[in-house]
């Protein structure tokens, strides 16, 4: 008790010189009472301010300030219009109402422990305009943002989560750094750096976001800041002494047909496969011998083709007739499992149509002390993939209370939700569904004349499997996971002005992921069955504490802000395992009813975080503004050498039109210009046991990624049993690297806010040049070295630099037209500057051409400048390993640059060839309302970009086992020499799948994202129904997409591969309604 | 509540929230530290690993069967598979085409792979000396034989990689990491020869003859046949074009030493099956001398150690399997089975007729008893139709297994499959394993090392009984080969050499041909025959005449070619070069 008594007496000593700072003048007393015009109640916390003195109301709203007749009070309140009276000699007990303020430079944003006026803002802070966004029927909010912030920037799938279950990516500023790039989240005042914890919010619960985009900006969230802030603020309970309900609702519409990559069909791939066999002076008729035959003319050197024979029959797996065998004379018994031959459209069998139900119900109430709000979520998505599906429960209860004249608020943001999803799969092989969607042969039929699945069983077949089948055995593989994520806070007030804040997040998951292996009948998937359940519980404990001193002295407006954040982690897995199960059904399927191998698995693991900081912000006369940040972090993740990193920031501001000389200006309403530089850590790149060598005994853990069957174990048969338990050993895991430090980037920005015409015009530009130094790289490790060496250690340095533009113009007429244009663009680039010579081959590029100076995404590889129309030219041409195999001696082939001038084609002729990363990336969104009615479009696109384009090796070249696209049918031939499609063979001597510019394309591109028309339903109508409003609208996604007409693939954003769920467009209807 | 006692509450908050210095340390869990490793268990624990580690592959970048780089590169087999370019890394090792040190295949796929997997028992073993030279005797009763067996582990390791780079970074355990990265290839051809065969040295001093209870552990006897091996591939001295310029004759006497104390020991014999060596319960018989060890149902994560390495080689058209048809027997080897009127082999290896049996498929009457005479190994080896298959008379072999058939033919390989129905086999995803041993030195290999000595020494009689010893066991027909009506699939005619009655001439010439021969037909499908070519010499005027001949059988070797002094080994992997800033000097010709 004596210590505490101690402790406290200092503290106000403390805070008694901070408290002495403010002075009261003695004179005649005006004082007065301040309400809210929008709730009537009163409003605490004012700034009432009058020559040189300065006062705040109290939790009643009331104020006293020394005045005398003809002196101008004037209040301020943030988010409030600032209010002039005029002081008179009768003035006493004066009642002064502020009306919500209209402009956004008055809005309120959560920037790092505190709020702030956005005028006041210093650094790159995007305020996401939560409006256009409400309504997506997205499975995260993120998802809705896509396009819509310059300098952030996200990339789905057209799953339901937007990455087949795990995180999409999304980047703030472009790629910094060469490991994550995972933003941080704040929600609610506890960082989380797990997307989920952010997916699983409902739009309509969040009352804010802001993106904080520089390191002046995020430094104060110190190490995990690096790639960016995302800060959320839930809603409230409201503060009108009324109840208010919300309800939103829509159901979607998905297609992917509108992006449906062309395949050939059955005869057509018999076609091109004669072609390629032609071409390479190979007897067609021996190609895929099992499949087709081919009616030709049998001159290699003007090749006819009369007919393509398909074999009637799949499935040539009779092993007891004698030959000759033959599948196109059909089955010889009744016991041959042949099935007749088809033309599978393998994207029309794998993708339907998908629906999505989004229900939000959100209710409020409260007073101006009290108040609760609670959302209630619900959203189903049944998979535009067959057998897929994602369904998601969410309730949140957010709640406070105030006491002790307001001096004191406690409260609570709690939400739990709860998802199950059912992902797209892989084949046995490791192929994914949607890929085999375009790939698997078409004479495969889907389902077999007795109505199980088809597959490719037979000579001639890939040894890929039925994608449907693959989903339906997939079926049971439910990942559900259950999150608990929020704070209980609160705040005290210790003296005027002095704020104590104190909160304790949980975030706790429980991932638990059921793997059935069911064994198909589409032919050789399993020989057994298996059903793996794998369990993850991860705790989070996050513990802040910060004081918040406020003082305005005359013109001067300071704030103070110290703190400690405490961050515990730990996660628990454990899995088990059975095979053999008699049933395959959803309830026969647990573990105990298995009779076969049974394996448990089980790891720990978790990290530790721990900070100080400090923030100092100062403005004068609301023109000059200064910060100053300091945050301390230390983790777990380095060795006690390099513990801890400090991070400091500062910035300037100058709001020009609060000049003098400015106020003439009339058409300025809002000039601010910003500067900042700052310092960010990284700690992402390590893993939870950092710079430690580890052994680990390894019984038996097959590789944890593809392909599971490379074992890895350190267990041996050494007794020649065969069987049994096996005697087991230790291996090198990890290697250590004590001397590792805090990868950090210094970030210099440079920001124009402006606002034109009574802010009609407003927009925003940002500059910075980010430099990252001691990247944290997984270096490559020397064969020689051996296993259990990855380590990681401070390899790169990287410069960024870029810039982002926000421009808006809103416009209302006196006929209720209302309209805004909003665009927003944005530019990166960046370039490795430093790195050491042995990491090298980390990256792309060869022993003559270093990464150094060139981006990280940087494409290296061959230069081709066309096509060979002779076989002359090819022999003419510098030496080209292969490329004159086959019949066509080199015609029709690529031909590939001697860039290095020694007449031949090998390993030293690549070069670089430009990177992926586009020039600009840009949005654009229109909003008309005209009385009950509005309407939106959105769009966004990429200019100025070379990317790989998925479809053109698949639809360029043959492939003797998969199917292929139909430029294959216009490919080069010697009666078809204009054709840019090399000539088709499957002997591929030529090399020409190696990487070349034959493969980066125009790939910049523009969407239509999103059209809503929305109609409100009239007050008064709404109202007889009891309603406060009632909107209902209808709204189409992801609708066309322009692209060069080099890019083949349908889809634009299909970037890179076809594992990728294709993006559907969607239909929407839905309904807003309040109570 | 009062307000003061909040204020007490607040202060106790500051002065918790200070935090304690203890809060950033965090014990990894599940694992243990290098320091931790130095008890005679963990030693022993790190041995057991290292031998975990010359085993864990799969087909990618195999370190334990040679078929894709020993079988295919060499007349006895194609790669096989769904197409041309299915998995076309092996089609250019194959063809020999567009070979270079980084563009064969995407990740670790190939040697560039086996590089790393075989560096990677390396380490393991060197970790397992390091702690054992820690230890004493005392300490530790087995310690020396342990150090023995990784002394043998990583000769086997060193032998793979020459056999496949030539030069390589050879080092041991007492080198550190800092250290190992700056040991270049550059040592002389021989002197890397000394170092494998010392590591065998150091066994066979330290090794007992046998290990009781222990078959999968390395003996003396194992080691003395290993180091036979290494002296054998040194007596044939090689220049840096690869041209064999000499043979060593003290080599080739160790050769004679280290093989006689094998023979000698009668620890190890022939099988009387052929059969034995390829089939599920016969695993560590007296004819394996070191195997890899495979299990199953050991409780291990995908149900097994199973060999992965030839699941690939399955057929895609048989019904019991689904996949991958790959390791395709050739006409060439199928041809050279056949044997004379004496039995003996109808070719010599030296001057091939390349004889095609009657039909492209083989009908009926290529090889039953009414057709040609072929030598019994045939049907062990090959897959032929309506032959049983891996000696189930109730699954005769179709051609309809394979999968491109009119590319590849329609053989199918045998030795290294097991039936679906064999305890011993497991489907793994598109896969298939089985724990059935791998052998990596046999009894029949000892004695043909031997006569192979014994003919470069100049004394072809001493090879003639060794010879004929691997013969005879061929000779006895396996009843396990029979068909359902209890009939032999083929003609079988196959005889010893008898100098004199049916072979005029025996000399070293002729003997030399024997042998080479013998071991084509023992070996066949094995992965032992390029290596074969390329020690004695002769790897391109023999691929060359195969190719030549083989491209009119099938078209897609048409431009199939090998270079002499290139194409015997495999390039230096270009990422292990930049990795180490070019440490490596790259092998002649890439």
């Amino acid at each position: 008790m004596s210590l505490n008594k101690k402790l406290m007496k200092q503290l106000l000593t403390i805070f008694m010189v901070f408290v002495a700072l403010t002075s009261f003048a003695q004179q005649k007393i005006v004082s007065g009472t301040v309400t809210s015009k929008t709730t009537g109640q009163p409003l605490a916390g004012v700034t009432v301010h009058l020559g040189k003195s300065t006062v705040t109301t109290d939790a009643n709203g009331k104020f006293s300030i020394p005045a005398t007749a003809g002196e101008t009070i004037n209040l301020s309140f943030i988010g409030m219009n600032n209010l002039n009276y005029k002081v008179t000699e009768s003035s006493q007990d004066i009642n002064l109402v502020m009306e919500e303020g209209a402009s956004e430079l008055n809005a309120v944003v959560v920037t790092g422990y505190k709020s702030e006026r956005k005028v006041d803002l210093t650094g790159a802070v995007s305020v996401v305009n939560l409006t256009p966004v409400k309504n997506q029927v997205v499975s995260s909010p993120m998802l809705a943002l896509q396009g819509r912030v310059p300098g952030l920037y996200i990339q789905t799938d057209g799953s339901p989560t937007g990455a087949n279950g795990g995180a999409p990516t999304i980047l703030v500023r472009g790629i910094g750094t060469l490991n994550s790039t995972n933003p941080l989240y704040i929600i609610d005042g506890v960082p989380t750096t797990k997307y989920e914890d952010l997916a699983n919010l409902n739009t309509g619960s969040i009352s804010s976001m802001q993106v904080l985009k520089d390191a002046s900006a995020a430094s104060i969230y110190g190490s995990r800041a690096a790639n960016g802030v995302i800060i959320v603020t839930t809603k409230n309970g409201s503060s009108d002494d009324k109840v208010h309900i919300q309800l939103n609702s829509s159901i979607t519409s998905q297609t992917e047909k509108p992006w449906q990559e062309n395949v050939l069909n059955s005869e057509q791939r018999g076609e091109a496969l004669w072609r390629a066999a032609v071409n390479d002076g190979t007897d067609p008729n021996s190609v895929v011998d099992q499949i087709y035959k081919f009616d030709w003319n049998g001159d290699y050197n003007n090749p006819v083709l009369n007919k393509v024979i398909i074999a009637p029959f799949v499935g040539a797996t009779n092993n007891n007739q004698p030959p000759p065998y033959d599948p196109f004379t059909g089955p010889f018994s009744a016991t041959d499992s042949l099935e007749p031959a088809a033309s599978t459209n393998w994207q029309d069998a794998l993708y339907k149509p998908a629906t999505v139900i989004a229900n939000d119900l959100a209710l409020s109430a409260g007073n101006s002390r009290n108040g609760v709000m609670i959302d209630l979520g619900y959203y189903h998505n049944n998979g535009l993939i067959e057998f897929t599906n994602y369904k998601r429960y969410n309730a949140r209860v957010n709640g406070h209370i105030s006491t002790f004249k307001d001096r004191l608020k406690i409260g609570e943001n709690f939400q739990l939700s709860q998802t199950s999803q059912i992902n797209s799969t892989t084949d046995v092989g490791g192929a994914s569904t949607p890929s085999l969607a375009l790939t698997l042969a078409p004479t495969i039929p889907l389902y077999k004349t007795d109505g199980t699945y088809g597959g490719p069983r037979g000579a001639g077949y890939s040894d890929r499997n039925n994608p449907v089948d693959m989903q339906y055995l997939n079926r049971f593989n439910t990942r559900t996971e259950l999150v608990l994520f929020g704070n209980a806070y609160l705040d005290l007030e210790i003296v005027k002005n002095l704020v104590f804040h104190t909160s304790v997040g949980f975030d706790y998951s429980d991932a638990l992921a059921e793997n059935a292996a069911l064994i198909g009948d589409e032919g050789p998937v399993r020989s057994f069955n298996s059903l793996a359940l794998q369990d993850a519980k991860e705790f989070t404990f996050t513990w802040s504490n910060t004081l918040n001193y406020n003082l305005i002295r005359d013109k001067s407006r300071l704030n103070v802000l110290i703190g400690t954040e405490a961050i515990k982690d730990n996660i628990n897995a454990f899995g088990a395992s059975n095979t053999n199960f008699a049933l395959q059904t959803a309830d026969y399927l647990q573990l105990s009813a298995g009779s076969g191998t049974q394996t448990t698995n089980g790891s720990a693991t978790g990290y530790r975080l721990l900070s100080q900081f400090g923030k100092l912000f100062y403005s004068y006369s609301d023109r000059y503004l200064a910060s100053v940040t300091v945050r301390r972090d230390g983790s777990s993740r380095f060795g006690a050498n390099n513990q801890y990193g400090i991070f400091p920031a500062f910035t300037l501001g100058w709001r020009i039109n609060n000049e003098d000389f400015f106020k003439n200006v009339k058409n300025v309403s809002n000039l601010k210009l910003r500067a900042g530089v700052g310092t960010v850590g990284n700690q992402q790149a390590l893993s939870n046991t950092g710079p430690l060598t580890l052994f680990q005994p390894n019984y038996g853990t097959a590789s944890p990624t593809y392909p599971q069957w490379l074992n890895i174990g350190t267990a041996y048969d050494l007794g020649g049993l065969n069987t049994g338990t096996l005697p087991s050993g230790f291996v090198q895991v990890q290697e250590g690297n004590p001397n590792l430090k805090w990868e950090s980037s210094t970030e210099t920005n440079l920001g124009l806010d402006f606002g034109f015409l009574n802010e009609t015009i407003t927009g925003s530009f940002d500059y910075f040049i980010k430099k990252t130094k001691d990247i944290l790289i997984p270096p490559p490790i020397p064969g020689v070295l051996g296993e259990g060496q990855n380590t990681v250690v401070n390899g790169a340095n990287m410069n960024d630099w870029g810039w982002e533009a926000l421009l808006s113009y809103n416009h209302r007429t006196n006929s209720g037209l209302n309209f805004n244009i909003t665009a927003n663009a944005s530019h990166f680039q960046n370039k490795i500057t430093s790195i050491p010579d042995s990491y090298r081959s980390y990256f792309v590029g060869d022993a003559n051409h270093s990464i150094v100076g060139h981006s990280p995404q940087s494409i290296f590889g061959y230069e081709t400048n066309g096509i060979f129309q002779t076989s002359k030219e090819a022999q003419d041409a510098p030496f080209q390993p292969g490329a004159q195999d086959g019949a066509l001696q080199g015609a029709g082939r690529l031909r590939y640059v001697d860039l290095n001038g020694n007449d031949t084609i090998d390993v030293n002729d690549q070069t670089w060839l430009g990177n992926t990363l586009p020039k600009l990336e840009y949005g654009l969104r229109i909003d008309i309302d005209y009385k009950n009615w509005d309407f939106s479009i959105f769009g966004s696109g990429v200019a100025g970009k070379t990317g790989f384009d998925p479809t053109k090796f698949f639809n360029d070249f043959v492939d003797q086992r998969n199917n292929f696209g139909p430029g294959t049918l216009n490919a080069w031939t010697p009666q078809n020499t204009g054709s840019g499609i090399p000539a088709l063979s499957l002997l591929n001597h030529n090399g020409e799948d190696r990487n070349s510019n034959f493969y980066y394309v125009n790939a910049s591109y523009f969407k239509i994202r999103n059209v809503t028309i929305g109609y409100n339903l009239p007050k008064s109508i709404a109202s007889s129904i009891k309603m406060e409003s009632l909107r209902i609208y209808v709204m189409g996604n992801n609708l066309i997409a322009f692209k060069s007409k080099e890019y083949t693939a349908k889809d634009p954003e299909r970037a890179n591969t076809f594992d990728l769920w294709p993006v559907p467009t969607s239909y929407t209807f839905g309904i807003n309604v309040n109570f | 509540m009062k307000y003061t006692s909040i204020k007490i509450l607040l202060a106790a908050v500051i002065v918790l929230s200070m935090g304690c210095k203890k809060y950033l340390d965090y014990k990894p869990q599940g694992a243990v530290s290098a320091s931790d490793l130095t008890s005679p268990t963990a030693a022993d624990g790190l041995a057991t690993a290292a031998y975990a580690g010359i085993a864990n592959d799969w087909w990618d970048a195999p370190i334990t069967s040679m078929w894709e780089y020993g079988s295919i590169r060499s007349d006895d087999a194609y790669k096989g598979g769904g197409a041309i370019g299915d998995q076309q890394q092996m089609d250019k090792y194959e063809q020999f085409y567009l070979v270079n040190s980084s563009n064969n295949g995407a990740g670790d796929f190939g040697f560039p792979g086996t590089w790393i997997r075989a560096y990677g028992a390396i380490s393991r073993i060197n970790n397992a000396l390091r702690a054992l030279n820690n230890l004493t005797d005392a300490d530790f009763p087995e310690r020396t034989t342990r150090i023995g067996e990784m002394h043998f582990l990583r000769g086997h390791m060193y032998f793979l990689l020459k056999d496949l780079f030539r030069n390589i970074p050879w080092f041991d355990e007492t080198l550190t990491n800092d250290e190992i990265v700056k040991v270049p290839n550059t040592m002389s051809n021989d002197s890397l020869w000394e170092k494998i065969a010392g590591d065998f040295q150091v066994a066979i001093n330290d090794l007992p003859e046998t290990q009781p209870g222990q078959p999968g552990r390395a003996n003396k006897l194992a080691a003395e046949a290993y180091l036979a091996k290494v002296r054998l591939y040194q007596a044939y001295t090689q220049d840096d074009g690869y041209n064999v310029t000499g043979i060593d004759q003290q080599k080739l006497q160790d050769v004679i030493t280290l093989t006689d104390d094998v023979i000698n020991s009668g620890v190890y014999a022939l099988n009387p099956d052929f059969a034995y060596d390829f089939l599920y319960g016969y695993d560590n018989s007296p004819e394996s001398i070191f195997a890899i060890q495979y299990s199953i149902n050991d409780g291990t994560a995908i149900g097994g150690r199973l060999g992965m390495s030839t699941s690939l080689n399955y057929f895609a058209g048989a019904p019991q399997y689904g996949c991958c048809a790959f390791h395709v027997p050739s006409q060439n080897l199928v041809n050279a089975f056949q044997t004379d009127s004496r039995g003996l082999p109808l070719d010599s290896i030296l001057n091939p007729t390349d004889k095609d049996f009657n039909d492209f498929y083989l009908g009926d009457n290529d090889l039953t008893p009414t057709g040609v005479t072929v030598d019994p190994r045939i049907d062990h080896t090959i897959g032929i139709q309506s032959h049983p298959f891996k000696y189930d008379a109730a699954i005769p072999y179709d051609h309809s297994w394979e999968r491109l058939a009119g590319t590849y033919g329609g053989f199918g390989t045998m030795k290294e499959l097991q039936l679906a129905s064999c305890p011993c086999f497991k489907k793994l995803g598109p896969f298939y394993g089985t724990s059935v041993n791998m052998d990596v030195i046999r009894y029949d290999d000892v004695l043909l090392m031997k006569a192979e000595a014994e003919i470069k020494l100049g004394d072809a009689n001493a090879a003639l009984p060794l010879i004929n010893q691997v013969r005879a066991r061929a000779a006895q027909i396996s009843p396990l080969v029979k068909k359902a009506d209890g009939t032999y699939p083929s003609n079988y005619k196959i005889d010893v050499y008898k100098p004199g009655v049916n072979i005029p001439v025996w000399n070293t010439t002729t003997a030399f041909e024997a042998l080479m021969w013998e071991r084509r037909m023992e070996f066949a499908m094995e992965g032992y025959r390029f290596f074969d070519l390329v020690r004695w010499g002769i790897a391109a005027p023999t691929l060359n005449a195969f190719f030549a001949k083989e491209k009119t059988r099938h078209a897609f070797l048409s431009s199939a070619q090998f270079t002499h002094g290139t194409h015997e080994y495999f390039p230096i992997p270009q990422e292990q070069i930049t990795v180490t800033n070019g440490l490596y000097t790259q092998n002649h010709g890439y």
